[in-house]
């Protein structure tokens, strides 16, 4: 059953996972106007193998995410690698892609989450300052700031299963 | 183990997970695991996610989310209409081309037979222009046939001589030097080295044709017969 063959199923992809798919595309590709073609090319690819679409075995933005995957490869290889990889013969590797997606999803995710909880695991965690002071800070008891951190992590589990994460 | 006391350690697996406990709180919670199987379910489901924390950029964060162009929606739909109507007139060549064709055997004389038919037999009535890209490197030749449509420009491209695999990316540059992309292709040594491509550049407002392929760019005036090679990375579509 192949459910992205009409065009009007490439618009309700568009419209549903573009966002997340050019956030990475510029996170990866470093290059606003490679983004674009990354993502122009993932839809066309995806709409020429809509075919092979079954959203039995995994869901339209894994799916698109593989697509793009490959697209900033390819872009990848063309601007950057290919010299080296003539003189060399290697091909790069795509350890860190697979990387930058990773810390994409892991960044997106904390977005995701409510801004009190997202500030208190930027300060505290990221930023290494003491409870007590951000507590202070904010006018919340200590005991707030480490439930947040708790309920915290726990939001940004949900956002990333939501993008298709498992331990 | 009281219940209240329960909810205390509870909600401090977090900064457990994350190694932002004092070693005393640290010490007293660590004990608490030993005997509490619900505690020790909840920290693991939390560790996985304190994990992956590292990989994550604070600025990154904190950046203002960035968002597709309005129009790059309108592009895609345009370029995937361009190609299913491709198709279609595809299909009708194939069934022409294999009935004047039933005499050639080897892919590679049909690829050199196409070069030669196309360009003609492609024409139609519209009004189609034929580029032909010049000083390129020896061995190497590139053609294109321009269309105009009401989405843009159609192109159909010929590409001899690169080396195989190379990525070959499409655009069109409009009298007023900005640039539109056509699209992508992979030169594949001994395969139908014909390609279509779309752009949403009208061809009355076109003036530059250019490919990059591989580290190269070459390009042609969409007007006259000449084409120049610049170095890598100068275009950027």
């Amino acid at each position: 059953m192949g459910a992205l063959t009409k065009e009007r199923d490439v618009r309700a992809a568009y419209a549903a996972h573009s966002g997340e798919l050019y956030g990475f595309a510029v996170r990866s590709l470093g290059d606003a106007g490679l983004a674009e073609e990354a993502v122009q090319e993932t839809f066309l690819r995806a709409w020429k193998a809509g075919e092979r679409f079954n959203p039995e075995i995994g869901s339209l933005r894994t799916w698109l995410f593989a697509i793009l995957r490959n697209v900033v490869i390819d872009l990848g290889r063309a601007r950057a690698s290919r010299p080296r990889v003539a003189e060399g013969g290697v091909e790069p590797s795509v350890e860190p892609l697979e990387q930058a997606l990773l810390a994409w999803q892991v960044e997106e995710a904390m977005r995701r989450i409510g801004e009190d909880h997202r500030r208190v695991l930027l300060e505290t965690h990221f930023r290494a300052r003491p409870y007590a002071e951000v507590a202070e800070e904010l006018g919340v008891p200590e005991g707030t700031i480490k439930s947040r951190v708790y309920y915290g992590l726990k939001a940004l589990r949900v956002a990333l299963e939501e993008m298709g994460y498992e331990d | 183990m009281r219940t209240e006391d329960h909810r205390d350690w509870r909600l401090s697996l977090g900064a457990y997970a994350l190694g932002d406990l004092p070693a005393d709180e640290r010490a007293a919670l660590a004990a608490h695991l030993e005997g509490c199987a619900e505690c020790r379910a909840e920290l693991r489901s939390l560790e996985g996610v304190a994990a992956l924390l590292p990989l994550a950029d604070p600025d990154r964060i904190e950046a203002p989310a960035v968002r597709p162009p309005a129009d790059l929606g309108a592009r895609i739909e345009a370029q995937i209409t361009a190609e299913s109507s491709r198709e279609d007139r595809e299909r009708r060549r194939r069934r022409w081309r294999l009935g004047i064709g039933g005499a050639v055997a080897t892919a590679a004389v049909a690829a050199v037979l196409l070069l030669v038919a196309l360009p003609i037999g492609g024409g139609e009535s519209s009004p189609a222009q034929q580029v032909r890209f010049a000083s390129l490197p020896k061995g190497v030749s590139i053609d294109a046939t321009l269309e105009p449509h009401a989405f843009g420009t159609e192109i159909q491209m010929y590409v001899k001589g690169i080396r195989s695999g190379t990525l070959c990316r499409v655009f069109l540059r409009g009298e007023g030097g900005r640039t539109f992309s056509a699209g992508s292709f992979r030169y594949r040594w001994g395969s139908d080295s014909e390609v279509r491509l779309s752009s949403a550049l009208d061809l009355s407002q076109a003036a530059v044709i250019g490919v990059h392929a591989g580290d190269r760019t070459f390009t042609a005036p969409i007007s006259s017969a000449t084409a120049m090679v610049s170095g890598a990375g100068i275009d950027s579509t």
